[in-house]
């Protein structure tokens, strides 16, 4: 019964992830990180591991609620503490100089499927990142403050100096298609 | 340069709808027929798709790093830290107590068992060294006619050929028999055989367990008792004397001869000899007898670790345990006549001596 009810309670929470909601996250974020922290300082892991490691298990609980099939078959912290043994002991093994493994984490963790699926979106993400690194300012911040914080373009011609919407406009489409052979470059060598 | 902006601009344009209908139904014609154009809308489409997720993973990443930032790592780790310390701590608590668990029961079991072990060895020397010569009579089978014969012959022990078998001799004319109480022991019933096959029911009367030594009664009514040839003797033998006895270790009587070699017993007993003469199961109770024909001893055991060592009870201490039986159950004095065997040649004491020497079998 209780179980059933942390099950529910956990769909909610996911609900409230996919939808965007600072709440939810919050709630996620700051009672599954203990846990995990534990796990891997017990690794021979340090709190920035423990970061690094469970933000990037949450992007992975992020990429696969915004799917619409996606759903949870066992409790949230069992699903985060999984994704997270298993990208610490990936992490483990390609230090593996670095650290010695412990015995126990070496045993088979089912959170293959998810590790590797977002393995393929990782990658864009760092091309994507890359690519605006490289087209310097003041490229990068038009194009984020265009497309991704939604700035009109008259605001941002404002914000640049431009003497107008149009000029700012001319320039954001040289940045995309600098962008877009950035991108498109590395992205086909995939 | 000029031409791509203008694309791009149509491109963005198109995706995002803000074209109207006439313009939207031209340019959807311009993608079908230059394929160039159709894969540039494509990339557009990925790119912007691709940016889209680039600034959500970001926005999350940033709302993360906010609610980290909030959290109380230190707090956090110091409890993490104890938490696993407390479980490391239990960890090797249990193995600690396993593996000494594990070591106590290895040195508990060898202890025990070496101490077994020694104790066993300890009983087992000094047993092994001395055999009782009873016989164990498992190798005469009968048949069924005998056991139906049986009914009509009185005068012969039952068909079944008993269990133990030893040597017996009288001491008295009216049915006195000595014998050695390990042949007798534990016995539901007790025959006697003599030379001539008559079979007669006897009970045990008196046992010495000290001395292996047994007195019994015949208790058949048929039976006939005569005076004794031979007698006690009450001095000890000297070492080297010549003895004989007269035993069955078969169902046939067989002589044999001998000399006292010791004048103490098994681990020094006074009350035995130590005799050279070979003695096999089945002659226990037998007499030893002297070259006069005097009874000296009965025959009790033998040395197992070397051959031709046989034991026997020294007449002396016979005569003793004879006085010393309850009243009632007095042995006549006939062993203290005269010796009627003296002066005979070995042969002629034997053939006399035959009659008095019983086969004992037992039944249990």
């Amino acid at each position: 019964m209780k179980q059933h009810q942390d099950i529910t309670k956990d769909r909610e929470l996911l609900l409230g992830l996919a939808k965007g909601e600072d709440k939810s996250l919050e709630i996620i974020y700051s009672e599954n990180f203990p846990v995990v922290l534990r796990m891997i300082l017990q690794h021979n892991g340090s709190e920035d591991d423990a970061k690094d490691i469970f933000q990037e298990a949450i992007i992975i609980l992020y990429e696969k609620v915004q799917n619409d099939d996606f759903s949870l078959s066992s409790r949230l912290k069992t699903f985060l503490y999984s994704v997270c043994r298993h990208l610490w002991l990936k992490k483990a093994q390609r230090n593996y100089n670095m650290y010695s493994l412990s015995q126990d984490l070496e045993e088979i963790i089912p959170a293959t499927e998810e590790v590797e699926a977002h393995q393929a979106k990782d990658q864009e993400f760092r091309i994507m990142e890359s690519a605006l690194q490289n087209m310097g300012q003041p490229c990068q911040t038009i194009l984020e403050d265009y497309y991704l914080h939604k700035k009109s373009m008259q605001e941002i011609a404002e914000k640049f100096g431009y003497t107008n919407a149009e000029n700012a406009k001319n320039q954001k489409y040289k940045c995309l298609m600098r962008l877009k052979k950035l991108f498109f470059d590395k992205y086909k060598t995939l | 340069m000029k031409d791509d902006m203008i694309l791009l601009h149509e491109i963005e344009r198109y995706l995002e709808g803000e074209m109207s209908e006439a313009e939207r139904i031209a340019f959807d014609e311009l993608r079908r027929t230059n394929p160039i154009i159709d894969q540039q809308v494509a990339e557009h489409q990925l790119l912007l798709q691709q940016l889209e997720q680039f600034g959500n993973r970001k926005n999350l990443q940033a709302k993360m790093d906010a609610i980290h930032n909030n959290l109380d790592i230190p707090q956090l780790r110091n409890q993490a830290q104890a938490e696993n310390q407390l479980a490391k701590r239990l960890t090797i608590r249990r193995r600690t107590i396993t593996n000494l668990a594990a070591a106590a029961c290895i040195a508990l079991v060898t202890s025990l068992s070496t101490i077994a072990v020694m104790q066993h060895e300890a009983k087992k020397k000094s047993t092994a060294q001395y055999e009782d010569v009873r016989r164990v009579l498992n190798n005469i089978q009968r048949s069924q006619n005998v056991l139906i014969n049986d009914f009509n012959n009185k005068r012969r022990a039952p068909a079944n050929p008993g269990t133990y078998g030893g040597t017996g001799f009288a001491v008295s004319g009216n049915g006195y028999i000595v014998t050695n109480c390990h042949v007798v022991a534990g016995a539901d019933s007790v025959y006697v055989l003599n030379n001539k096959g008559e079979a007669y029911k006897a009970v045990s009367v008196f046992e010495d367990i000290s001395s292996d030594l047994a007195i019994l009664k015949i208790a058949d009514s048929s039976f006939k008792g005569q005076p004794l040839p031979y007698s006690l003797k009450s001095q000890n033998l000297k070492l080297g004397e010549e003895v004989f006895t007269l035993g069955f270790p078969r169902d046939e009587v067989v002589y044999g001869k001998g000399y006292i070699s010791a004048k103490t017993g098994f681990n020094g007993d006074t009350t035995a000899y130590q005799v050279s003469i070979p003695v096999n199961p089945g002659n226990s109770g037998a007499p030893l007898l002297d070259s006069k024909g005097e009874v000296v001893g009965i025959v009790t055991g033998k040395q197992t670790t070397s051959d031709g060592i046989a034991f026997a009870v020294k007449s002396a201490h016979l005569k003793h345990l004879l006085d010393e039986m309850p009243k009632d159950k007095q042995v006549r004095k006939d062993l203290s006549h005269k010796n009627h065997l003296e002066g005979l040649n070995r042969v002629d004491q034997i053939k006399k001596l035959e009659e008095f020497v019983y086969m004992i079998k037992v039944y249990n």
